[in-house]
């Protein structure tokens, strides 16, 4: 076996240093245990948290930006290279947005528990020049990329909804700080909405167009569903922004309703794509990203109702949590379990040059151990904030930081066999 | 030699051979890995791909194959796979 010949055609340059994505993705169970840890000793407030400075605000965003965009970062800079055949202009700036966006996440969350005004600031600063560098990596490597047009219009129109959602964020801190902002709760509505269904969301949707026919072997042309289901899409989120800051509730449950389908023909086109596959043992992985399907549908029915004013108990934080943390987290942590192991394996080789098997760098008792308790932690927590208990909230989110904990050790095992070999 | 898989394969005196170029991701891995899967196939078989492969050898490692990359045309990354006995 030989590597590196210089007649390969760059694909060592397409390779980044395995310390870039890992150091997005560890940092990102970090910021998922302080999450967690923040809504346990403040179990009472999620229930009816409608918005506003606390450490439920705080927790959200260690989530959104700590976990789901860091991690959407490191998975970005490692496959979009391999993906668009485009190599990253340079590593440092890959480097620097995670030092940026990590050191704005840890302020920005404390001055949101904690009402730090000049931490806000300087927190929002910061995550915003790390994500600036973020867009402008992502965006020069979708600009030269072809032959994966699907996946390049959810990348470019993830990219433009997350810049409409950093502005969105600094008004709102201003209107925190000082007021003046009209309708804060419109803009409140705008950045939330934009950074769940029109950045985390497209990016995850996107990214599944290629990782999950790779991970199942499927040959099948889901394209045409593809290309529907991001119109609508597009159709969907659009129609409510315009719904919301227009006070017009048929536009925003028509909206509502297209995003259902949309959801549907993306979840129809991954089953067609799993069916087709010719890998059918996908193991305790797929079994996290199948249940996170179900729980976007959820999740879009749920906020459809929310504005269909259909009487679900505490719908807003219901609502949040189903799509953060059933759908997006579920999802992530299920893609992280595939390709933590792949991306080390790359980066190893044993006595006699061969790399690794996967199956030795992934070890599936904590992975087990992971999806049972995140399971139990997703379930109740949901529960407790329909009846409105804090005790379930609070064996939910023990639950999460034990489920943490079980990830934590399986990535252990493979930052060992990196340090080993 | 499976029909029905993405890309263009031929049997030639020197065994299976796949032109996966061309292919956007991850039909190129889809296309390799479904020949290398038929229990029938033993090898050599010869990959003409327009790129090195790197998300393809941590599968091939799990299967058993081994990979020598040797020249080919210009702009191809040609490799060779076998299974060893």
């Amino acid at each position: 076996m030989s590597f590196g010949a210089s007649f390969l055609g760059g694909a060592n340059s397409r390779l980044l240093p395995v310390s870039i994505p890992l150091r997005f993705f560890l940092l990102g169970l970090v910021f998922q245990a302080a999450g967690w840890a923040v809504l346990l000793t403040n179990a009472a407030d999620l229930a009816g948290f409608n918005g506003g400075l606390g450490p439920v605000l705080a927790a959200v965003h260690l989530l959104t930006l700590g976990v789901l965009t860091m991690t959407a970062m490191g998975a970005s800079y490692q496959f979009l290279p391999i993906v668009t055949r485009q190599a990253l202009m340079r590593f440092w700036p890959a480097r620097l947005s995670f030092w940026l966006v990590a050191a704005g996440v840890i302020i920005l969350a404390y001055a949101m528990a904690r009402l730090w005004p000049f931490g806000l600031d300087l927190g929002a600063g910061l995550v915003a020049a790390g994500l600036l560098i973020f867009v402008i990596l992502t965006g020069d490597n979708l600009r030269r990329a072809s032959g994966v047009p699907v996946v390049a219009a959810h990348g470019w129109l993830a990219l433009v909804a997350l810049s409409a959602v950093v502005i969105a964020g600094f008004l709102l801190i201003s209107d925190f700080r000082s007021g003046g902002l009209g309708d804060h709760q419109a803009v409140a509505i705008f950045h939330m909405v934009l950074a769940i269904f029109g950045f985390m969301g497209l990016f995850a949707v996107g990214f599944s167009y290629i990782l999950v026919p790779m991970f199942a072997l499927a040959h099948v042309d889901i394209s045409r569903a593809a290309w529907a289901q991001f119109l609508l899409s597009v159709f969907a989120i659009i129609g409510f922004l315009l719904g919301v800051q227009t006070h017009r509730g048929p536009l925003m449950i028509a909206s509502a309703s297209a995003g259902f389908i949309a959801a549907a023909i993306y979840i129809w086109a991954m089953w067609t794509s799993l069916r087709a596959g010719m890998r059918k043992r996908l193991g305790v992985s797929f079994l996290l990203i199948r249940v996170s399907w179900g729980f976007l549908l959820v999740g879009v029915f749920l906020g459809g109702a929310m504005v269909a004013n259909v009487p679900v108990p505490n719908t807003p934080a219901l609502f949040g949590f189903v799509v953060l943390v059933g759908w997006l987290l579920t999802f992530l942590m299920g893609v992280l379990q595939r390709i933590m192991p792949f991306l080390a394996s790359m980066h190893i080789t044993d006595k006699t040059g061969k790399p690794p098997l996967l199956s030795s760098l992934t070890p599936k008792r904590p992975l087990l151990v992971h999806a049972a308790f995140h399971f139990l932690a997703v379930g109740l927590v949901s529960v407790g904030i329909v009846v409105n208990s804090a005790i379930l909230i609070r064996f939910g989110a023990a639950s999460g930081l034990v489920a943490v904990a079980a990830f934590a050790v399986f990535s252990g095992h493979i930052l060992v066999q990196l340090r080993k070999r | 030699m499976k029909s029905g898989l993405p890309g263009r394969h031929w049997q030639d005196k020197d065994g299976l051979h796949i032109d996966v170029r061309s292919l956007s991701p991850p039909q190129p891995m889809v296309a390799i890995l479904g020949q290398l899967d038929q229990p029938d196939q033993q090898g050599p078989v010869t990959v003409h791909h327009d790129r090195e492969p790197i998300y393809l050898y941590p599968e091939l490692a799990e299967r058993g194959w081994t990979w020598k990359l040797v020249a080919g045309e210009i702009g191809e990354v040609r490799l060779i796979l076998s299974r060893p006995s």
